[in-house]
C-alpha cells in the first residue's frame, strides 16, 4: 500500500560533501512522526532536503507524486508546510504580517487560515502587530508554526519546535501539534534533540546519526531499547 | 483587499495635496524652482526606497537607471526627432531593461557586495556615455537644447508635483499589499522567503522592475524639465548620496518618509547655501543625519507616526 509520504534513499550534498545518506522512511496519513539526532546529524539538512532547499538524489513522494524537480514554491504548493527553527522569521514585522508571508500559495484562504491560527494560538490574536524580535522564544515559536500553517498544508514539518523552550511551554507546542493531527488531520514531521519530547508527541521514532537512520521503532518498541536510552537519555 | 487604509489616511492624503496644489499662489518663484527639484529628488528617493529600502539590496548605482531614462529620451528627442510622447515610454521601458541588468548580479550576490556592483555600473555608464557614440551622447560635455515641456516656474511645478503624487500614491498602496510585505521579508531573510513558499527570485525582479519603472520615468521627466544633461553631475556619488540621506532621513521602506525626506533636504542645502556656498554644507546634512540616526534610526516618518499614535491614545481616553 502506498504511504502517504515515501522518502527512497535520499542523499543532500553541500557541495561535494554528503550530509545525508540513503535516508528512507514511510510516514502514514495522521501520523507524527520525530527524527531524533544530535546536533550536525542532518535533521535540518533532511528537512530542507524534502522542502527542495538543498541538492539530493533518491527520490520524495507525497501522496505518489514525486516532489523531486519541484521548486519550494511548488512544494509548499502541493500541500507540504515548513515551520523552521524559531529563529528564522522576519524580525521587524509584526506577527501579523510574518503570517502573511506564509499565505501566497493559490490554495490559502487568508481570513480562514488566519483564525485557525489565532485559534490554535490565542496568545498570537493578543500579540497580532507586535513585531516578532520583541517577542519570547515561545511566542516566536508559535508564529513559525502559524506561518507554515496559513497555506493550509497537509504535511508538516517542522524543525525543532522545542530547543531551548521551557517545559511548560513544550507541553503546549506538543498539545497543538495533536490537536492538528486529531483535528485537520495533518500528517507531521518533527525534529527533535529532546527524545523525550519526541516520545511523547510522536508515534513512531527514527534516529538519525552522521546523515543515517540508526535506529527506527514505534515509541513502544524503542521506549526501553538500550542503544537509544544510553545515547539519550544519559544512563 | 486588505490595504488597512483608514479615514485619516484620506484625510492626510486630500491635505498634503490640496495644499501642495495652492503652493504657487503663495510662494515665490525660486521656492517653486526648489520645490521642482524636490519633486525630482522625492521621485528618485521612492525609486530607491522600493528597491533597497523594502529587499536590503543596497544600490549605490541608482543614477545608472536614472541616467538611461534620461540619456534615452534626449537621444530620441534630439537627434531622432521622436515626439516627447513616444520618446518617454521607451526610455522607461528602456530604463527596465537596465533594471533587468541590474538584476542579474543579486541572484549571486547580496549586502555589500551588492552594493559595490552597483556602483560599479554607474562608473561603467558614465565612462559608456563618454566614449561610445559621443555624436550620440554628447560625450563628456552632454547635450543641451533638449525640448522642454513646460514654461515657468509654476507649469514646471504642477508638472512635477503631479508625477511626483502620482508615483508616490501607486507606490505607498502597492507596498501595502501583501508583495509588499513580502518584499520587506527579502531583506529580514531570503531563505525563509524560500521556505515559506515565495520565488525570492521573482519578488526581487518585481522589485527592480519596478524601483526601474519609477527611476526611468523620473530621469526622463527630470531632463525634459532641465532642458540639458550633463554626465559628471547625473553620474556622481553626490547625487547618489543625496538620495539615500533622503531617503534614510525620511524612513526607509515607507515610501511617505522618502518623499518628504527630500523636501526636507532639499530645503535643508538651499537654505545653508547663503552660509555656506560650497561642499561644506554636505557637512551638515551629514551631522543632521547622523543626529537623526542616534534618535530615531527609523526617520521622520516614525518619529511623525509615533506622535500621530500618543494622540490618537489621548484621545481614547478622553
Amino acid at each position: 500500500m502506498m504511504d502517504f509520504l515515501e522518502i527512497d534513499k535520499l542523499s543532500a550534498f553541500y557541495g561535494k560533501a554528503k550530509a545525508l545518506h540513503e535516508v528512507s522512511l514511510t510516514v502514514k496519513q495522521g501520523e507524527i512522526i520525530a527524527i531524533i539526532g544530535a546536533n550536525g546529524a542532518g535533521k535540518s539538512t533532511f528537512l530542507d532536503s524534502i522542502m527542495g532547499l538543498t541538492k539530493t538524489e533518491g527520490d520524495i513522494r507525497l501522496e505518489g507524486q514525486s516532489l523531486i524537480g519541484r521548486s519550494t514554491p511548488q512544494i509548499v504548493e502541493s500541500g507540504v508546510g515548513y515551520a523552521p527553527e524559531r529563529f528564522n522569521l522576519f524580525p521587524y514585522m509584526s506577527v501579523y504580517d510574518n503570517l502573511l508571508v506564509g499565505a501566497f500559495t493559490a490554495r490559502t484562504d487568508i481570513e480562514k487560515n488566519i483564525k485557525v491560527v489565532e485559534n490554535l494560538f490565542p496568545r498570537l490574536k493578543e500579540r497580532r502587530n507586535q513585531e516578532t524580535h520583541t517577542q519570547s522564544g515561545g511566542e516566536r515559536q508559535m508564529v513559525s508554526l502559524g506561518r507554515a500553517l496559513m497555506s493550509s498544508p497537509r504535511l508538516l514539518i517542522v524543525d525543532e519546535p522545542t530547543i531551548g523552550l521551557a517545559p511548560k511551554i513544550c507541553i503546549e507546542i506538543a498539545s497543538v501539534l495533536k490537536r492538528l493531527r486529531d483535528e485537520f488531520n495533518t500528517t507531521i514531521v518533527i525534529t527533535e534533540q529532546n527524545a523525550n519530547f519526541a516520545m511523547t508527541l510522536a508515534e513512531r521514532l527514527y534516529v538519525l546519526e552522521s546523515g543515517s537512520i540508526k535506529i527506527q521503532g514505534s515509541v513502544e518498541e524503542l521506549k526501553n531499547d538500550p542503544q537509544l536510552t544510553e545515547a539519550y537519555f544519559g544512563h | 483587499m486588505g490595504l488597512g487604509l483608514r479615514w485619516y489616511h484620506f484625510a492626510l492624503w486630500a491635505g498634503f495635496i490640496l495644499v501642495m496644489a495652492l503652493m504657487p499662489e503663495f510662494v515665490s518663484k525660486g521656492t517653486l524652482r526648489t520645490m521642482i527639484f524636490a519633486n525630482f529628488l522625492a521621485i528618485f528617493a521612492i525609486s530607491w526606497d522600493v528597491l533597497s529600502g523594502r529587499t536590503g539590496y543596497i544600490s549605490f548605482g541608482h543614477p545608472f537607471l536614472i541616467g538611461i531614462g534620461a540619456y534615452t529620451t534626449a537621444i530620441l528627442t534630439k537627434r531622432f526627432d521622436v515626439p516627447v510622447e513616444y520618446a518617454i515610454p521607451a526610455a522607461i521601458a528602456m530604463t527596465m531593461v537596465g533594471g533587468t541588468i541590474m538584476f542579474l548580479p543579486a541572484l549571486r550576490i547580496k549586502g555589500s557586495y551588492f552594493a559595490l556592483v552597483s556602483l560599479a555600473f554607474m562608473e561603467l555608464i558614465y565612462q559608456l556615455v563618454q566614449v561610445i557614440r559621443p555624436d550620440l551622447t554628447g560625450g563628456t560635455r552632454g547635450m543641451s537644447g533638449i525640448v522642454t515641456l513646460t514654461r515657468g516656474a509654476a507649469n514646471g511645478y504642477y508638472l512635477s508635483f503631479s508625477l511626483m503624487i502620482i508615483v508616490a500614491l501607486s507606490m505607498w498602496l502597492l507596498m501595502r499589499t501583501r508583495l509588499g510585505t513580502a518584499l520587506s521579508a527579502i531583506a529580514m531573510n531570503e531563505e525563509s522567503v524560500k521556505g515559506s513558499g515565495l520565488s525570492p527570485t521573482k519578488l526581487k525582479l518585481f522589485a527592480f522592475m519596478t524601483s526601474a519603472f519609477v527611476a526611468g520615468l523620473g530621469g526622463a521627466f527630470y531632463v525634459h524639465y532641465l532642458g540639458s544633461i550633463a554626465p559628471r553631475a547625473l553620474f556622481d556619488i553626490n547625487f547618489v548620496f543625496t538620495i539615500i540621506v533622503a531617503t534614510l532621513i525620511g524612513g526607509a521602506s515607507t515610501i511617505v518618509g522618502p518623499m518628504f525626506g527630500a523636501f526636507f533636504l532639499t530645503f535643508l542645502l538651499e537654505y545653508l547655501r547663503p552660509f555656506l556656498p560650497g561642499a561644506e554644507r554636505y557637512l551638515i546634512y551629514g551631522a543632521i543625519a547622523l543626529l537623526l540616526y542616534m534618535y530615531q534610526p527609523k526617520g521622520l516618518y516614525h518619529i511623525f507616526m509615533s506622535q500621530l499614535d500618543r494622540f490618537k491614545k489621548s484621545g481614547d481616553d478622553d
